[in-house]
């Protein structure tokens, strides 16, 4: 019986010697590509997430909600928002700033966490920020009246059509130094379609901040119109022909093709339509 | 030497796991739409579905718990509650869909989508059943 123990006790200690060993390989060689352009794999993107979504709620948990109508508020929320989070999350018809696209994990669509997070935990999330995401935590530069204003602006955020955001913004007294609009990158030399490329590329405009993708790690919220199917769809948004070519022209300038859609330019370079859409193009299974 | 108390435990753990983050849903979410109750209420549901198998709907559109060849000419509409936007230009409520499925070319001139001469009842009782849909 003692040498059972024996034997157990130090196939344990082997195995966790081995395990930190092979850890610490992993790190010190740089095996995890920590790169912003290659996404986690579903599964960690998927743990992290629930993680996440733990960790917030089991914070969130005790904090009071004010009473969140009143149109001061709302307008007050509103001012906040304009001035420290569109440029990140973007808006109903409004793209996020060009350096926003690029961050991983990427900033989250507010409609979309408006509609499916409780008040409380989004109070929690603008108060104590996120680590390792980008978003900061507001609870030195906000009074925490002031994040309430931003929740109670982001109750009714999701029921602004693109034309209502917009002329809230134009309504607004206070002028913001335009920022950077998403203007294309400079075309390199263009080649066809291309389906890998577009696969990439579709993690750098945020796409997967609204729309449901097939294999896109975190694609899951339905601000758009879900992916899966959409290369057997013969319309483009109800009004264009369903082809790369449209697809390209549609990505590009959604707001000319149909003004007012809550689909923002984002300022996607010919290429890269042209790779997205030929990677849309592979997205014929319906759900 | 095996135990086979292990592997059970293992499961109950994963199982346990998924029970506390499905229990997190608990609390509303923020946006929430206070006519979907109103609608739902006023309007039947059932004489909806009838309605989009008779308006011709499903030529267009593949319609959950409506039978009908499969067709993909318009969106399918299976997940209408989870959606943020109708048409990408009007926010999801009843309120809007009901105007959406009254006549679509005027809120959107170049839509394929035809104005089916719904009346407003007929309207209210489509929404309702799309909004009823899981």
């Amino acid at each position: 019986m003692k040498s059972c123990i024996r034997v157990v006790v130090l196939t344990f200690a082997g195995l966790a010697m081995c395990g930190a060993l092979a850890a610490g390989l992993l790190v010190y060689t740089g095996w995890y590509d920590v790169s912003a352009t290659r996404p986690h794999t579903k599964l960690v993107h998927q743990l992290l997430d629930i993680g996440l979504a733990r960790s917030v709620a089991v914070r969130a948990e005790q904090i009071q909600e004010p009473d969140l109508s009143g149109e001061a508020r709302i307008k007050n929320g509103f001012e906040l928002f304009r001035t420290h989070c569109v440029q990140c999350h973007g808006a109903p018809g409004a793209a996020p700033a060009p350096y926003a696209l690029g961050l991983n994990p990427a900033p989250a669509s507010l409609v979309a966490s408006a509609r499916e997070r409780p008040a409380t935990e989004i109070f929690w999330i603008i108060r104590e920020g996120i680590k390792m995401t980008g978003m900061p935590a507001w609870k030195y530069r906000l009074t925490d009246t002031q994040m309430w204003d931003v929740v109670a602006f982001m109750r009714i955020l999701p029921t602004l059509s693109a034309v209502d955001y917009r002329q809230w913004d134009e309504n607004s007294t206070r002028r913001l130094p335009r920022s950077a609009s998403s203007a294309p990158a400079p075309a390199s030399t263009s080649r066809i379609g291309d389906v890998t490329a577009g696969r990439q590329a579709v993690e750098q405009y945020l796409c997967a901040t609204c729309h449901v993708i097939p294999d896109v790690a975190g694609a899951s919220h339905h601000v758009g119109p879900a992916l899966a199917g959409i290369a057997a769809q013969p319309f483009i948004a109800g009004v264009l022909p369903n082809n790369p070519e449209n697809m390209r022209l549609w990505l590009m300038a959604p707001t000319t093709i149909k003004p007012g859609t809550a689909m923002p330019d984002l300022g996607i370079s010919d290429q890269d339509a042209r790779d997205i859409a030929a990677f849309l193009t592979t997205l014929s299974d319906s759900p | 030497m095996r135990e086979p108390g292990r592997t059970p435990l293992f499961l109950l753990a994963i199982l346990g796991l998924s029970g506390l983050v499905a229990c997190s849903d608990a609390k509303p979410p923020l946006t929430q739409d206070a006519s979907a109750a109103r609608l739902l209420t006023q309007a039947d549901p059932d004489r909806g579905r009838r309605l989009i198998a008779e308006k011709g709907c499903i030529a267009c559109h593949t319609v959950p718990q409506v039978r009908a060849p499969v067709s993909t000419v318009g969106p399918p509409l299976n997940d209408m509650r989870r959606r943020a936007y109708l048409s990408g230009l009007l926010p999801n409520t009843p309120v809007n869909l009901v105007q959406w499925l009254l006549d679509p070319p005027a809120v959107n001139p170049r839509t394929a989508m035809p104005n089916t001469g719904l009346s407003v009842a007929q309207a209210e009782d489509i929404a309702a059943f799309l909004i009823s849909l899981p």
